[in-house]
């Protein structure tokens, strides 16, 4: 849907409802036109992603830091527990400082943080968000014209399926756990090869269409007689329903040819196991998968998880897990840190690096996939060992279409970690003006990285 | 483009004129007025479980229908999934899924040989709708897939889908396949949708419709859809009378397939569930596999449906009993030899094999463990959870943990002990560390061990002043403890009603325990008894809900 809106409709809408709100670097967002674009002149789009890991980086009790460069702007220093984006890192900034403030609310380990990063609500219980995640906004102003609206992956092989993607608040997005099922989902059934020659609009998909109809045609006398929070449940129902119907739609459209579209092999099943090296090849494997998915334009949006808020992954062989590791290590007198933790967060952060090193391999344009996209990824934490809300890491990596201004340190000690997701969804293409609740609540973007 | 723009139009024109055509037929074909009533209140929306959907099908379709898709993720509030249902919504993938799963089942119903067994009517032709037919055929599986008759909307958007559908494909059961995948992809499908009316006996008040009530017995007892009798008790107003009642709660409740409804509800309560996704290291628990936890999954369910549904027997003995079955992968992590050519075989426990009811089976303990050692803390917290209806609250945000020392120099009892001197810590931990520290001679994976690290595990625990040794010690604490059947009946009313009952029910509960307690613990009369009671179809009219005394006043 993105491309068919101008400027002039863009504006029209803004001034005409209520989100005035609107600033500047939205504007500059449309009027850019130094983007890349394909060979044959159609602007490359660009995608949106959250990437998720859990326990933070490592700071140590004396005020040090294991992860927070000591430069700031451009060309920072790589620290011990950066390495893993060394050589990156012109294409990511780095955002150290920002703290979630729950104001009253209580600090719900393991939770409050990224709850606040991704809803801008420290929420009142766990388990639970407060309000909608903040891919979904983007995920409505980009992702409306793809197959899949958002993609969620969980790469952690945890007990459940972990995803932090909602629209209700108790739903989360139910992710693809294995490569197998993310390779199903992206190129199995209804992929259709948007650089093939044949293309014919599949009549059984319109047969489908009717099937839905049917089912929306209810929605009205059904809503009618339902109180606040079944309607809520309700409506997401139907949310996911115009979504399937969107899908179908697109697969009646000739998809644009993409010349970075290959279609990759079948994977190999992958060994269930949560130690972290299994867990980093997992994250690889679907990278590399979701890269593919997202060069064959099948989404623009996804969700990625690498390991979960309580991250039960651990060193093979080793009988703590790296959650009993950051609250039960003692500092260590010599170094002033926790070795084990900090070792295991290096090892978690090089998911992280592979997960970028995909997004790059791929050539797009005159630049790679990761340059068209805006990666923003943060972690549930601080200093896991205190569950600390301040200085959570988060970062932004690829280009968003020349719109992020990579490779910057950002260091902003107690602002609210608000700011940074209002600065990814800007970046991403989302209108989105204010966010946040209480003293998280910020209309002010990180103007820094935007170009 | 210009293709798939002229079939559009010629889809709807064919079924504006259809809908036409039909309207009245349908009304006359379908018997009823609306079902729902304009003036009824959507009182629950409950999202089906996977094994709700998976028995519906199976009861209406006939069990040999493939059912291959991924479920979403359930959700658990105060102890239970039932309770959690009633918070989810469907998520795009999730959505996906179902739509999927849809024309996968309705491909298999329709096809043949199926076809003859399913279809009320035979069309007129293959090749062109029969109108009569089709609404014969939609009209009987909406009513069980909704639990509840079509309205002639509901239908009348259905039979348009089903006409489209044949005249595009030239076949008249591809046209209602697209109707079957459009009942099975609904709302009123996927949740279990309580609605109230207002109760011609008692002035404004709202009562549970007889539809809904069927379900909620159905899925109590059965955990399935109501099946064509009850369906019948619910058309005929007989279930909103004492004696109807008691007719279908004795005709559900003496079937054999009481034992799923109250499997499904044991499953649910001891959260007997996310073995498909255990792990555990390789290195340090070599014996570990997938089938072993499948197995440990199959011994925790065997035993409990033998014990308390197929032999009746005390409920508490769950917490002591050691009788249980064994298959050839457990028998090796029990250390035990296993004689049996059957796949399954009976087995009871030795006093020296220190075990004590469900909490001792490697299901429960492997469970809460993490991946490379056992957690005493996570297993107390589970116990109090489950079995006591109590819940921990979070841990504190800032606590020191740096008293608490690295495992590999002593054993979880003194790593555990350093929390107890934390006032921080200690509030939480003296609860539920005690009797999981009783279960320390069970290791990560439950397998019986005697040391840890060199050391002599101390099994021995203080529960506020409650002393008790090992497993067997914690067994009988239990069995004793009168929080556990309380716990059991709240769960019971809770899972069947979807609400913990709240402090307005508070005597009604304490007269429940009692009954339960003078009927020998034993929990298929509990069941009975709980059905039995006006209680279970109490109505809460949720916020927000329009005013029904208004909407009745209009009609």
């Amino acid at each position: 849907m993105a491309k068919y809106i101008n400027r002039r409709t863009l504006l029209k809408g803004f001034l005409g409802g209520a989100a005035v709100n609107l600033g500047l670097p939205m504007l500059n967002m449309f009027l850019n036109e130094n983007g890349n674009a394909y060979a044959d002149g159609t602007r490359i789009p660009t995608r949106f992603g959250t990437y998720f890991w859990g326990l933070g980086l490592t700071d140590t009790p004396a005020g040090g830091t294991r992860w927070v460069p000591q430069k700031t702007g451009l060309d920072y220093d790589i620290t011990p527990e950066l390495q893993a984006i060394a050589a990156l890192k012109n294409k990511v900034s780095v955002f150290s400082g920002f703290r979630a403030i729950p104001d009253t609310r209580p600090n719900l380990v393991h939770w409050s943080g990224h709850a606040s990063i991704l809803s801008g609500v420290a929420p009142a219980g766990s388990g639970r968000f407060d309000a909608a995640t903040l891919d979904t906004r983007v995920a409505d102003a980009i992702g409306g014209s793809t197959r899949f609206k958002v993609l969620d992956i969980d790469a952690s092989i945890s007990r459940r399926p972990i995803s932090y993607s909602t629209r209700t608040g108790s739903t989360f997005a139910s992710p693809d756990q294995t490569t197998l099922a993310l390779y199903q989902r992206l190129f199995g059934d209804g992929f259709q090869d948007p650089n093939s020659e044949h293309w014919a609009p599949d009549p059984a998909i319109m047969l489908r269409q009717s099937v839905l109809s049917a089912v929306t045609d209810q929605r009205q006398s059904l809503l009618r007689s339902v109180g606040h929070e079944d309607q809520i449940k309700l409506e997401q129902y139907f949310t996911s329903l115009r979504e399937m119907e969107n899908q179908l739609a697109v697969q009646l459209q000739r998809p644009e040819p993409r010349d970075a579209c290959v279609l990759p092999a079948s994977p190999e099943e992958m060994a269930r196991a949560a130690s972290v090296d299994v867990v980093n090849n997992n994250t690889r494997a679907m990278a590399r998968l979701l890269a593919m998915g997202l060069a064959c334009d099948q989404s623009r949006v996804f969700n990625f998880v690498h390991t979960g808020g309580t991250s039960e992954t651990y060193v093979a062989g080793q009988s703590k897990i790296y959650h009993q590791i950051t609250h039960d290590e003692p500092t260590d007198p010599q170094l002033g840190y926790q070795p084990e933790s900090s070792k295991l967060a290096g090892l978690v952060m090089d998911g992280f690096g592979a997960f970028l090193e995909e997004l790059d391999a791929i050539q797009e344009g005159s630049g790679t996939l990761l340059d068209n996209c805006l990666v923003f990824a943060f972690s549930d934490t601080g200093y896991a060992k205190i569950h600390s809300l301040e200085n959570i890491p988060m970062m932004l990596a690829g280009g968003a279409g020349g719109r992020h201004k990579a490779g910057q340190h950002i260091h902003a000690p107690g602002e609210s970690v608000t700011r940074v997701s209002l600065t990814a969804m800007q970046l991403a293409g989302a209108p989105v003006g204010e966010f946040g609740t209480g003293s998280m609540r910020t209309a002010r973007a990180v103007s820094e990285v935007i170009a | 483009m210009i293709k798939v723009a002229r079939l559009f139009v010629m889809t709807t024109s064919i079924g504006l004129g259809l809908y036409a055509a039909l309207a009245s037929d349908v009304v006359l074909a379908n018997g009823s007025a609306d079902a729902v009533g304009n003036t009824s209140v959507v009182v629950a929306v409950r999202r089906l479980t996977e094994p709700q959907y998976r028995r519906s099908i199976a009861d209406i379709f006939g069990d040999d229908i493939q059912i291959n898709g991924r479920f979403e993720p359930e959700r658990r509030e105060l102890g239970l999934q039932a309770l959690g249902s009633a918070t989810l919504s469907l998520t795009a993938a999730g959505f996906e899924q179902y739509f999927n799963l849809s024309h996968d089942i309705a491909r298999q119903v329709l096809d043949e040989p199926r076809r003859a067994v399913v279809m009320p009517c035979q069309p007129s032709a293959l090749s062109a709708f029969d109108q009569a037919c089709a609404a014969n055929f939609i009209s009987m599986v909406g009513e069980r897939l909704f639990r509840r008759p079509l309205s002639a909307a509901e239908m009348n958007a259905r039979l348009q889908t089903a006409a489209s559908g044949t005249q595009h494909s030239g076949d008249f059961y591809t046209g209602l396949q697209l109707a079957l995948s459009s009942l099975l992809a609904a709302p009123e499908f996927l949740f279990r949708i309580e609605r109230a009316e207002v109760d011609p006996d008692n002035g404004d008040n709202l009562r549970l419709d007889a539809y809904s009530r069927a379900s909620r017995l159905s899925f109590l007892f059965w955990n399935s859809a109501p099946d064509a009798e009850l369906l019948a008790s619910a058309a005929s107003g007989d279930l909103l009378t004492e004696q109807g009642l008691q007719t279908q709660i004795t005709r559900l409740s003496s079937s054999p397939r009481v034992q799923d409804g109250i499997q499904a509800f044991l499953v649910d309560m001891m959260q007997i569930d996310g073995f498909d996704s255990m792990v555990k290291d390789a290195t340090i628990y070599p014996k570990f596999n997938q089938l072993v936890a499948d197995s440990a999954e199959q011994q925790m369910i065997r035993t409990l449906v033998d014990l308390l549904v197929v032999k009746e027997r005390d409920y508490r003995e769950i917490f002591t009993s050691n009788d249980t079955f064994l298959n050839r992968p457990l028998a090796a992590i029990y250390q035990v030899p296993f004689a049996s050519s059957e796949e399954w075989a009976p087995y009871t426990f030795p006093d020296s094999a220190e075990r004590s009811g469900i909490f001792s089976q490697v299901g429960f303990l492997s469970l809460y463990a993490h991946p490379g050692t056992s957690s005493p803390t996570v297993r107390g917290i589970k116990l109090h959870e489950i079995f006591l209806c109590e819940h921990t609250p979070e841990p504190p945000a800032d606590v020191d943990f740096s008293a608490v020392v690295d495992s590999d120099a002593a054993t979880s009892r003194e790593r555990l002990l350093d929390h107890m001197s934390n006032p921080g810590c200690i509030v939480c931990h003296q609860r539920s560390d005690p009797p999981g520290l009783a279960l320390e001679h069970f290791d990560g994976l439950g397998q019986l061990r005697k040391f840890e690290n060199g050391q002599l595990i101390d099994v021995s625990a203080d529960l506020f002043g409650n002393k008790f040794v090992g497993a067997q010690g914690l067994g009988q604490f239990l069995y004793n403890d009168p929080r556990a059947s309380s716990c059991l009946v709240r769960n019971v009313y809770a899972y069947g009603a979807a609400r913990m009952p709240g402090s307005a029910e508070r005597s009604y509960i304490t007269a429940q325990i009692e009954q339960f307690a003078d009927n020998g613990y034993r929990v298929p009369a509990l069941f009975r008894q709980i059905a039995q009671t006006p209680e279970f179809f109490k109505v809460v009219i949720p916020q927000g809900a329009p005013d029904h005394a208004n909407t009745a006043s209009v009609q």
